[in-house]
């Protein structure tokens, strides 16, 4: 295990030592790929035997560094290794691309340190070092947002992030010091007797919980760094950012509510309800904002916030079924969670490599300048459009699996005792239904407009394959989206393996079945067979067609123009006038302003029209409405603080007398109370 | 499960080319009925069959912009399609693939053929494509909801989501007795006449910019691949014509394996089916293509359907 943090750290310095060596990035990022092969190997360990627990050092009894790898660190575990291991072999080639320009260097070193502090955070049982790693995290991540900062606009969002992310942190730590005076030491071994504290506090408790970890997760409304942070990061840190580094928080609230918690009664209904809400208002508007979106990466960070949303949908359907003692439900409401999870970073780790892999070959990310990128770049097409179906929840891949038990467990919800909580719940349906197909036009119009038709800015043009080591990182998740797409079982068992569930493992030749409570088969899905079915279809259609059709002829010429010779790069569909259906029907929400400004060949005669323009805006309400109202708030308010900072010395004595007078009244009262 | 296949096996299988065979001559007896009921004589009925031997034949055109996305959409988009009715009871209840997949896995083949079909569109660089990609978009955007709504009130009142589950049980029940599935048929209805691309939501036999959705991606299509669509599109719609009827009204479907039960069986599918498509090629006759907008307000009406069935469900 020390051999995971070892070479992580050799790479970071090694890394560091040799900049502007040839093979700087070898030196970076081969230990990575180890360590994160490690990282994979150990987490199986930990599955199939005994949970680790060292207690590394302590000082005064109060920071108490302590490992704790059990089965739910080693899902995560897990997770992090997967996507280092396959975005590090990405980066051998990708950051070569920073080579002329860059220090990769540092890049390689904050890389090396980002991946073990998530894995610290992961894998520490106290308050007081969790939040040390936790605060690494954050900081180390700022930095690789603003690693490309001759850009403002990175730094801009990077300055977003860090408060955000602190924010966040805050509300944690104010969590863990509630909980920290209830159990009185800052051991997670501690919290787990949570019994002890009382109800209303660990209301409390969630409530700060959630909102802390949510920030991270990027839960609406404040989602606001996300897309802004997530792009700006170059592309192999992106997909690490949103592949692992948005799990790290729902690892957190995992642990809070099932670990610390036990639900069992219905004084918890609210937790899960609170989370489906928040959850499906994150969904949806994330895909709301992904669909219009033209940036391929800021489209994937808003598709991190839907995904993160349908992710609390299972969790909160999970806690709703077990406060009302469902258990078989509240199973498999949380193996569809975390299978989310788990796919969401697969997908999501390859979206955004291969978004990386276009800019790396067009040095853009504006869909609107690319198009016909399939015949450049076949294989990054490839990944990229495996990486969308698994993304929309089509089968027959990965994500059909994860969002089918999630609507499995929404239908279910007939079973609740409680008609008011069943009607609430079943609105998430029509949320959750309306978000899928949202996700669908997105990634049809990200790879449509990016990949197919024909392009003809010379950025397109002069674009090739990227390298070897690119296409190899991307292959390893695309591959597992197929695997976990038709061999399903594989991916669940390990989820009820990792959190010791009471569901019988699922053999592979077995369906998924779903009961209800009378013990009737209610839905049940076979992924191989359907497989073997659509395989054997296609055989026989093949051969069917062969025989009643014969041999044909293929001729291959323009697409049809009308008869107005060439159709040019300006008749093509662009990815704004693709959503615009979409875009006029959810009005009320982007509300969006055309402006058409004509010019005229002379202001005298205004009936001949030189050119014509159109420019579509759509607003972000929640930037207009929430945040520049909170900003300006908050500005106002320091404003009056500062008015005491006169900048004289007899005040600032002055004020420290005051403060001095205050503590020791303060003190002296609580004394003599 | 015993590796020979059984009975109930062949018969599934016998099922599934039913629906193969039969989807075709549906197609041209509505066309059959439409052309009369606008006092036009029509092709003959069987004319469908003709048209798809034919393109099987021709000699096929494929823009030189395009990529192989647009050279497999035909063969996904079928096979899709086909792979879909393996779930689909028929004339028979119980059919063994039924455990294989439910409701969600045939509405997931449905998509998979949507998405390759709109990715398709727009790999020609044709604004043609683009237009239809763009309309089908936010048309399969608008009905998910509703589907999924629906979905969960048939899902709900039966018992399940495996479509043999769902038409057993509904054998047992007379929908009348129930008003939550009376809404969920409503609801279904209009989201079937969306699906198969009928008269208030598109047209499929005019080619005009202002109306045309699903002909708008296929238009570069020709020969073999479009043969192949035209009998997708075929398939689909009566697997969705096979579930309305076997959800709603599964009257006289067989349950048990024998001789009698099974001609009856197919007998009175064969009615049934008829008498629907007729209902629809009629009721195409008698309402306008919509403006495009308007649709949303439709298939609100359908969400709103299926909500009240969720509500009577729950009462």
């Amino acid at each position: 295990m020390y051999g995971i943090f070892v070479l992580f750290s050799l790479g970071a310095v090694i890394g560091l030592f040799t900049r502007g060596h040839k093979n700087n990035v070898y030196f970076t990022y081969i230990p990575a790929i180890i360590a994160s092969f490690l990282t994979i190997v150990l987490s199986f360990l930990i599955l199939f035997s005994e949970p680790i627990q060292v207690n590394l050092f302590n000082i005064l009894h109060l920071f108490n560094f302590e490992i704790l790898i059990d089965g739910v660190s080693a899902f995560f575990l897990f997770l992090i290794g997967l996507i280092s291991f396959a975005v590090s072999i990405y980066s051998l080639s990708y950051s070569k691309k920073l080579d002329d320009k860059k220090n990769n260097s540092s890049l390689g070193l904050f890389f090396n340190i980002f991946i073990i502090s998530m894995i610290l955070v992961i894998i520490s049982n106290d308050v007081f070092f969790f939040l040390i790693f936790w605060e690494l995290m954050s900081l180390i991540s700022f930095f690789l947002v603003i690693f490309e900062h001759e850009n403002k606009n990175n730094v801009n969002s990077g300055l977003t992030y860090l408060v955000m992310t602190h924010f966040g942190t805050g509300v944690i730590f104010l969590s863990f010091l509630l909980l920290y005076s209830h159990t009185g030491s800052f051991s997670f071994d501690s919290f787990r007797d949570i019994g002890l504290v009382p109800q209303h506090i660990k209301d409390i408790v969630f409530v700060l919980v959630f909102v802390g970890f949510g920030t991270k997760a990027g839960i609406v409304p404040l989602h606001i760094w996300l897309p802004k942070a997530h792009p700006s990061a170059p592309s192999n840190v992106s997909a690490l950012m949103s592949a692992v580094m948005l799990k790290i928080p729902i690892y957190g609230i995992i642990r809070y509510l099932f670990d610390f918690n036990s639900i069992d009664t219905q004084d918890y209904v609210w937790w899960g309800i609170g989370m489906m809400v928040v959850g499906s208002i994150s969904a949806l508007v994330g895909v709301l904002y992904a669909l219009i979106e033209n940036d391929i990466k800021r489209a994937l960070a808003f598709s991190s916030i839907e995904n993160i949303g349908i992710i609390f949908i299972g969790l909160g359907l999970s806690v709703v079924f077990a406060s009302f003692n469902l258990m078989s439900l509240s199973i498999i409401s949380f193996v569809a969670a975390m299978f989310h999870t788990l796919n969401h970073s697969i997908f999501k780790g390859l979206l955004f490599m291969a978004a990386g892999s276009i800019h790396y070959s067009t040095h853009t990310t504006n869909i609107d300048d690319l198009g016909g990128l399939i015949k450049k770049m076949p294989w990054t097409a490839l990944m990229f459009l495996v990486g969308s179906i698994a993304i929309t929840g089509l089968p027959p891949l990965n994500g059909f699996i994860s969002e089918w038990l999630t609507f499995q467990s929404l239908i279910s919800i007939f079973q609740i005792p409680s008609s008011i909580f069943q009607v609430v719940l079943a609105f998430t349906i029509l949320v959750f239904a309306l978000t899928i197909g949202l996700v669908v036009a997105t990634f049809v119009k990200l790879f449509g407009i990016a990949f197919l038709s024909n392009g003809q800015s010379s950025k397109v043009t002069d674009a090739t394959e990227v390298p070897r080591f690119m296409l190899v990182g991307k292959s390893i998740l695309a591959l597992l989206c197929v695997l976990f797409g038709i061999l399903p079982f594989i991916g669940l068992n390990f989820i009820v393996q990792a959190f010791d569930l009471s569901y019988i493992p699922l053999n592979p030749f077995e369906p998924i079945s779903i009961k209800n409570t009378s013990g009737d088969n209610f839905a049940s899905l076979m992924m191989p067979a359907a497989i073997i079915i659509f395989i054997s279809v296609f055989a026989g259609v093949f051969v069917f067609v062969r025989i009643i059709g014969g041999k044909t002829k293929t001729t291959k010429y323009g697409t049809w123009d009308c008869g107005f010779g060439s159709s040019s790069e300006r008749t093509r569909y662009t990815a704004t006038s693709l959503t615009e259906p979409i875009r006029r029907i959810f009005g009320v929400f982007y509300k969006p302003r055309d402006n058409i400004e004509h010019e005229f060949y002379s202001e005298e005669n205004k009936y001949l029209k030189k050119t014509s323009s159109v420019y579509s805006i759509t607003r972000n309400i929640f930037d207009e409405l929430l945040y520049e109202k909170v900003t300006m708030s908050c500005l106002s308010v320091l404003d009056k603080i500062r008015r005491i900072h006169t900048g004289k010395i007899n005040a600032y004595i002055l004020y420290i007398m005051i403060t001095l007078l205050a503590l020791l009244a303060f003190t002296g009262f609580g004394i003599n109370g | 499960m015993d590796n020979l296949p059984s009975l109930e096996h062949i018969l599934g299988i016998i099922q599934v080319i039913f629906i193969i065979a039969f989807s075709p001559l549906i197609v041209g007896l509505m066309r059959k009925i439409k052309a009369k009921s606008q006092k036009r004589v029509g092709f003959g009925i069987f004319q469908t069959y003709y048209d798809i031997l034919k393109l099987f034949r021709k000699e096929e055109m494929v823009s030189d912009q395009s990529s192989w996305i647009f050279r497999i959409t035909p063969w996904v988009n079928f096979v899709s399609a086909i792979s879909a009715g393996f779930f689909i009871p028929v004339f028979f209840v119980h059919s063994p693939f039924g455990v294989v997949g439910d409701v969600l896995l045939v509405v997931g083949f449905f998509g998979i053929g949507r998405f390759f079909m709109m990715l398709a569109g727009l790999d020609t660089g044709s604004s043609f494509g683009g237009l239809g990609s763009s309309r089908e978009m936010m048309i399969s955007m608008l009905i998910e909801p509703a589907l999924f709504m629906t979905l969960f009130v048939i899902a709900g009142f039966y018992g399940g989501t495996n479509i043999s589950t769902i038409v057993s049980s509904a054998h047992e029940t007379s929908f009348l007795a129930v008003p939550g599935i009376l809404f969920a048929l409503i609801a279904f209805f209009v989201l079937m006449m969306a699906e198969t691309g009928k008269l208030p939501f598109d047209n499929p036999s005019t080619h005009l910019e202002l109306t045309m959705i699903h002909e708008a991606m296929i238009l570069e299509y020709s020969g073999r691949s479009l043969a192949l669509i035209e009998w997708s599109n075929a398939i689909k719609q009566m697997i969705l014509f096979t579930l309305f009827i076997n959800i709603f009204i599964p009257w006289y479907i067989a349950e048990q394996i024998s001789f009698i039960g099974i001609i009856f069986g197919i007998i009175t599918f064969i009615l049934k089916v008829t008498v629907l498509g007729s209902l629809i090629a009629f009721i195409e006759t008698n309402v306008a293509k919509w403006r495009l907008f308007r649709i949303s307000d439709l298939v609100a009406m359908a969400i709103a359907s299926s909500m009240i069935g969720m509500i009577f469900f729950f009462l």
